[in-house]
């Protein structure tokens, strides 16, 4: 069970090692000054959870939906539409004077509808026109990404900064109020770890996801259509229904990691063409969702190591330290992951079919 | 061409086969289902390789390693499931694969392709358009593409797999008649079939299998059905299970006027009226294709009904809804098992509860309830005999008979009033099939109305009380067994008219 | 006339069009073959780094400079779709996950900003750069001139490609046995067509059409280096094949389309003219177009004529006897 996933890892970081001593690095040092950064350095711990948050929501929204064989890609553009909902939430109700709890709970559900409705248009174009949601939910992240530069770029949007000097000079958006910042616990360990709000929100969606897919009807229902949507169909299952209920929970998710980058990190809507969009969360989300196997509890486990390494990629970059390495490493973990799977299926079909010979004889009763 | 042998250690599908079939032969290959009739023609077309033995051509040694060799040493094979690409045209599928005279060229030359499809059509009376698409002509047309292919590759050997299982008698007929015609054209035709008076009608010798081990080899004309069935069943045959008739109740099923839409364009199932009583088994008999399918997931609620009336028990459940014929009492054995009838990689207990799981006790409220269903599943299990590793397994681990027993397990226990059977026994061994019909009949002794949906007369006879026919989406015509013909019944299923009618 | 708004976007769609071309028409042959590539936007920076380093580190006259600069583009294209090939069509692996990873492995934060970084491409524009192949004068014929003869080998080349694409599939064996492979690849198998060799070889020019058109950008459209330089084409690319129904000339029509749409925005605004928020909606036309087209190519009406390779996405094993 673990075993694949533990010798895909070696065989990654083993490949990926090659690559740095083929471009003249040092591999050992490299690794060690990484894992330092990722994980024992003072604050690294902290800025691991940062980037982890993040892929956390994205991975329990890939593993929703690809548990159900719904390949929704489109987790990058459902946490901008979530971010953008968030945000205007926010602005709105932290700007009212009102309690902070609400301000939060309003970017909550908003970032969480914003998402679903998102991921929504290729639900509802899967369940009546049969389109394929790979594709479309593709499509609409950069629908979503152009939505979310021009709002700050190329309008006067809500959410645009329009009073100030800076302002004029360079477009940007507006500062979250105060109250509407996600306030985060601190552990007093290693120089001290904030725990963002969003970190303990993604631990509860995993929790509910895992009971929600394991234990309930509903669970039940998407493990079959998962499986066979004719079975499901047989057995009375309202498919339409259950694929937007899930591609609906699905985007909730990555809108909720929206919300969260709004409230707990960026205090803002961030439309930076090298801030939100440069992070890739949607498709890094995926590749922790299929390390994970699908399985709501491993995301956690997964994004925090590959939060880990893209924290520590941020860190390091420089001139000795080639940025786009942790790409290629987790570009190496994933192709191991998905060659070391399939590798062990091939032994196990093998040994199967030979006792499979055997099989017709014994059969007949 | 002589000598084929192949050996396989230990028990597998082939163990030491051989048979021998002379130019201008037809060669039938007998067995039941698992006999390893299959496995040998795989071989024998380079699709598997054999762990030993040697295939001699025209007295010469060859080995495949790849189904080109098997085609280049001039065997070809129609399979059960054509090998054809749907969007192609008859021309482009004759083409495909040639690499020969004119297919080595680089270049496609369509017309020229074109033209010898029909001369070659013309010559043998495989009449068709060359330029039609596969998906506009019908399944025996398709067949006639496939037997064309290999005419075009100048095949010397000629492999047909169950090739009238798509066919009426009538046209199997017909196919028997080009069958004889290419051998005398000094071609070898090897006939694979588990049916017993086609094999005695078209070959001149019969090879027989079993448990993937040569029986016998014997003379058509010497043979007879009855002992060419002892051959391939290993043992003395009964009378066949026959259950006394039965005391048939109330009517369970009354279908009225029932229109479906197929799932290509247009109607599938037009106008079709039946009845079922409790304790009836009621068989609908056609050559697959003719709205079977349809029909009878209009009644199972998968499929709409789009005019007409289905009644269960009294009651009418609404049309198209899955949920509500399984209320009213339906339960529906599929033909495709494996991805209908259960989801391949749920757990056995899992597909046990996939019609119950939405109740106690299964499910309280929205949670279900994991051991009680993984209870049931070792209960099912052990009632009906399931060779099974455990509940947990995914079911697609399961043998073909496992599997259709794991079906009607949990349709039972359902306790429905009617179930509905789509060739329950396609596929399976002879025991898998007795032990299905012993369980459709002791359903029926328990007051179930049955409506047996089958391509296969011998079983409709065995099993069914009362036999329709069904062509082309309509019922052409209905008979009690007692008064049943199977030349009549065949007529009818190739659309001819019903004599009594006249 | 040739500052006429229509002449300038056809002539401009032709340029940022061309990689479009390139690179669908490479996803379109993989596709055909029932190999579904999301890695598309991954091969094509590691032909644009690769094809930049070659310029800038390979000391010859600019022809022969150039030329070695696609053959490596395509080469390296290649070598990274053998990656996908190998765990889709060998190991069977879920195409969709597969291609996402290569393109994390190659893209913009992976293997190409790696090597562009470590070989420091980004310091300097490139030393020799793709030109217009016709003498200036030419192009200020009307109409003809910027359309027909003002662009470089490149788009020549791809024009080529195109004919030879459609002819490939529509009057050849190996292209008839192609659309077999991805329609019905049992049928292919029992004619003894060699299913996984034609799904490896076109997924594998696929990767090297893929590297041609990542170079486009480093040696034609904008003759430098930094990361993430193709900005997204990649999946415009994908969306083009199901775009044009998987036919080579419709992938010209629908690449040059697309590029002029990349233009519309800048032109309209140095026009004058405005049309709502012009920005958002010329950019994200490609992607709504394409999800339009795909519900239409999705209804079942339409599904046989205009559909995808049946066996798309698929991997083919043969059946058990």
């Amino acid at each position: 069970m673990v075993a694949v996933p533990a010798a895909s890892l070696v065989f990654a970081f083993f490949a990926s090692g090659l690559v740095l001593l083929a471009t003249g690095h040092d591999a050992l040092s490299s690794y060690r000054r990484l894992f330092d950064a990722a994980f024992l350095n003072r604050g690294a711990l902290g800025d691991t959870l940062v980037s982890a948050t993040p892929l956390a929501f994205t991975g329990l929204a890939a593993a929703a939906a690809f548990r159900m064989r719904l390949f929704n890609i489109g987790g990058e553009g459902q946490l901008y539409i979530g971010a953008i909902t968030a945000a205007a939430a926010g602005l709105y109700f932290g700007g009212s004077g009102g309690p902070s709890a609400f301000a939060i709970a309003a970017m909550v559900v908003a970032g969480c509808a914003g998402g679903a409705a998102w991921a929504l248009i290729p639900g509802i174009l899967r369940a009546f026109f049969r389109t394929n949601v790979i594709i479309t939910s593709l499509m609409l992240n950069y629908v979503a990404g152009y939505l979310l530069t021009y709002l700050i770029f190329n309008s006067q949007s809500y959410w645009r900064q329009t009073i100030g000097f800076n302002a004029s000079v360079f477009p940007t958006s507006k500062q979250l109020p105060n109250s509407a910042i996600w306030p985060a616990a601190t552990v007093h360990v290693h120089g001290g770890v904030a725990l963002p709000l969003g970190a303990g929100f993604a631990v509860l969606a995993a929790g509910l996801l895992w009971v929600l897919y394991s234990r309930t009807r509903f669970g039940f229902e998407a493990n079959v259509l998962g499986d066979s949507a004719r079975a499901a169909r047989y057995a009375g299952m309202r498919t339409r229904r259950k694929i937007l209920a899930v591609m609906a929970i699905s985007g909730a998710i990555a809108g909720l990691g929206g919300a969260s980058q709004d409230g707990d990190f960026r205090h803002t809507l961030d439309a930076d063409p090298n801030g939100l969009q440069r992070q890739f969360y949607g498709y890094s989300g995926i590749v922790v969702a299929a390390l994970a196997r699908y399985n709501p509890l491993a995301v956690l486990l997964v994004a925090f190591l590959i939060g880990g390494l893209q924290n520590a990629g941020n860190t390091l970059q420089g001139a000795d330290f080639p940025s786009g390495l942790v790409g290629v490493i987790q570009g190496i973990i994933l192709f191991s992951a998905l060659g070391g799977e399939l590798l062990v299926r091939y032994r196990i079909r093998v040994r199967r079919r030979e006792r499979a010979g055997s099989a017709p004889a014994a059969e007949v009763t | 061409m002589r000598g084929i042998t192949k050996r396989f250690p230990g028990v597998v599908a082939n163990d030491d086969v051989g048979f021998e079939a002379a130019a201008g032969e037809v060669h039938a290959l007998l067995g039941e289902n698992g006999a390893g009739k299959s496995t040998l023609s795989n071989i024998l077309t380079g699709l598997y390789r054999p762990d030993e033995g040697e295939i001699h051509v025209y007295g010469e040694r060859v080995e495949f390693h790849a189904p080109r060799d098997a085609l280049d040493a001039g065997i070809s094979m129609v399979h059960q499931h054509f090998r054809l690409v749907d969007r192609f045209t008859v021309a482009e599928n004759v083409a495909l694969g040639d690499h020969r005279r004119e297919g080595r060229a680089f270049r496609l030359r369509s017309r020229a392709i074109e033209r010898r499809v029909a001369e070659l059509g013309e010559r043998y009376g495989l009449a068709v358009d060359p330029r039609a698409h596969i998906w506009q002509l019908s399944v025996g047309e398709q067949q006639r593409v496939e037997i064309l292919k290999a005419l075009y590759l100048d095949a010397r050997i000629l492999i047909l797999d169950e090739p009238t299982a798509v066919l009426t008698p009538q046209e199997a007929e017909v196919l028997f008649g080009t069958l004889r015609e290419l051998a005398a054209d000094g071609r070898t035709i090897v006939f694979i079939s588990h049916k017993l008076h086609e094999v005695k009608a078209v070959s001149n010798r019969v090879t027989v299998l079993r448990a993937g081990r040569n029986v016998a080899t014997v003379d058509a004309a010497e043979a007879t059905p009855r002992s060419l069935a002892e051959l391939m069943v290993g043992r003395g045959l009964g009378e066949g299970v026959r259950a006394a008739p039965r005391e048939a109740g109330e009517v369970v099923l009354a279908l009225d006027d029932v229109w479906a839409d197929g799932d290509r364009r247009g109607a599938a199932v037009k106008g079709v009226s039946l009845q079922v009583r409790a304790g009836e088994i009621v068989a609908v008999a056609g050559v697959a294709g003719n709205g079977q399918r349809e029909l009878a997931e209009a009644i199972a609620g998968i499929r709409p009904a789009t005019k007409g009336s289905i009644r269960v028990a009294g009651k009418t459940p609404r049309a198209g809804d899955p949920r509500a014929a399984i209320a009213a009492g339906i339960a529906y054995v599929p033909e495709d098992r494996l991805g209908t009838g259960l989801a391949p990689s749920i757990s056995i207990a899992s597909n046990f509860a996939l019609k119950s799981y939405r109740e106690p006790p299964a499910s309280t409220g929205p949670l279900l309830r994991l051991r009680r269903m993984r209870d049931r599943a070792l209960e099912l299990i052990k009632r009906y005999h399931i060779a099974a590793p455990g509940p947990q397994v995914p079911v697609r681990l399961l043998s073909g008979g496992n599997l259709q027993k794991v079906v009607l397990a949990r349709e039972f226990s359902g306790r429905p009033k009617m179930l509905v059977a789509g060739s329950p026994t396609r596929g399976l061994d002879v025991g898998a099939i007795e032990s299905v019909h012993a369980y459709l009949h002791e359903a029926a002794a328990n007051g179930v109305g049955i409506l047996l949906l089958s391509e296969d007369l011998d079983e409709i006879l065995t099993l069914a009380d009362r036999i329709a026919v069904i062509y082309e989406g309509q019922i052409a015509g209905e008979t009690a067994r007692a008064d049943a013909n199977v030349e009549e019944i065949g007529l009818l299923m190739a659309g001819g008219q019903d004599p009594r009618r006249d | 006339m040739n500052n006429s708004l229509a002449v300038v976007l056809i002539a401009s769609g032709i340029g940022y069009g061309t990689p479009l071309l390139y690179a669908s028409l490479g996803e379109l042959l993989a596709e055909r073959s029932g190999v579904l590539n999301l890695g598309v936007e991954g091969m094509m920076l590691i032909g644009a780094v690769t094809g930049f380093w070659t310029v800038q580190r390979f000391h010859a006259g600019t022809a022969v400079a150039l030329a070695a600069a696609v053959g490596i583009a395509a080469l390296a294209g290649a070598a990274t779709s053998l990656i996908h090939a190998f765990l889709v069509i060998t190991l069977r692996a879920s195409q969709i996950v597969s291609g996402l990873a290569l393109t994390i492995f190659a893209g913009a934060a992976g293997l190409s900003s790696y090597l562009g970084n470590d070989f420091n491409l980004a310091a300097n524009p490139a030393r020799h750069t793709f030109h217009t192949v016709f003498p200036a004068s030419w192009q200020g014929w009307p109409l003809v001139g910027p359309i027909i003869f003002g662009h470089n080998v490149l788009v020549y080349a791809s024009w080529g490609l195109v004919v030879t694409v459609w002819l490939y599939l529509t009057r050849t064996r190996p292209g008839l046995n192609l659309r077999a492979v991805g329609d019905a690849p049992a049928a292919a198998d029992a004619m003894g067509i060699n299913v996984a060799a034609y799904r490896y070889a076109h997924t594998l020019v696929g990767g090297a059409l893929a590297g041609v058109a990542g170079a486009t950008f480093t040696l034609a459209i904008n003759p430098q280096w930094f990361d993430n330089i193709t900005g997204g084409s990649g999946w415009i690319a994908i969306a083009l094949v199901i775009f044009a129904f998987w036919r080579p000339e419709l992938c010209l029509v629908g690449a040059y389309f697309f590029g002029a749409l990349q233009d519309l925005a800048p032109e309209l605004q140095a026009r004058g003219i405005h049309l709502g928020p012009t920005v958002l909606w010329t950019n994200a036309l490609p992607y709504l177009m394409t999800i339009v087209v795909l519900v239409l190519v999705s209804a079942s009406s339409t599904r046989r004529w205009l559909g995808a390779p049946a066996a798309l996405g698929t991997p083919y094993v043969r059946e058990e006897g």
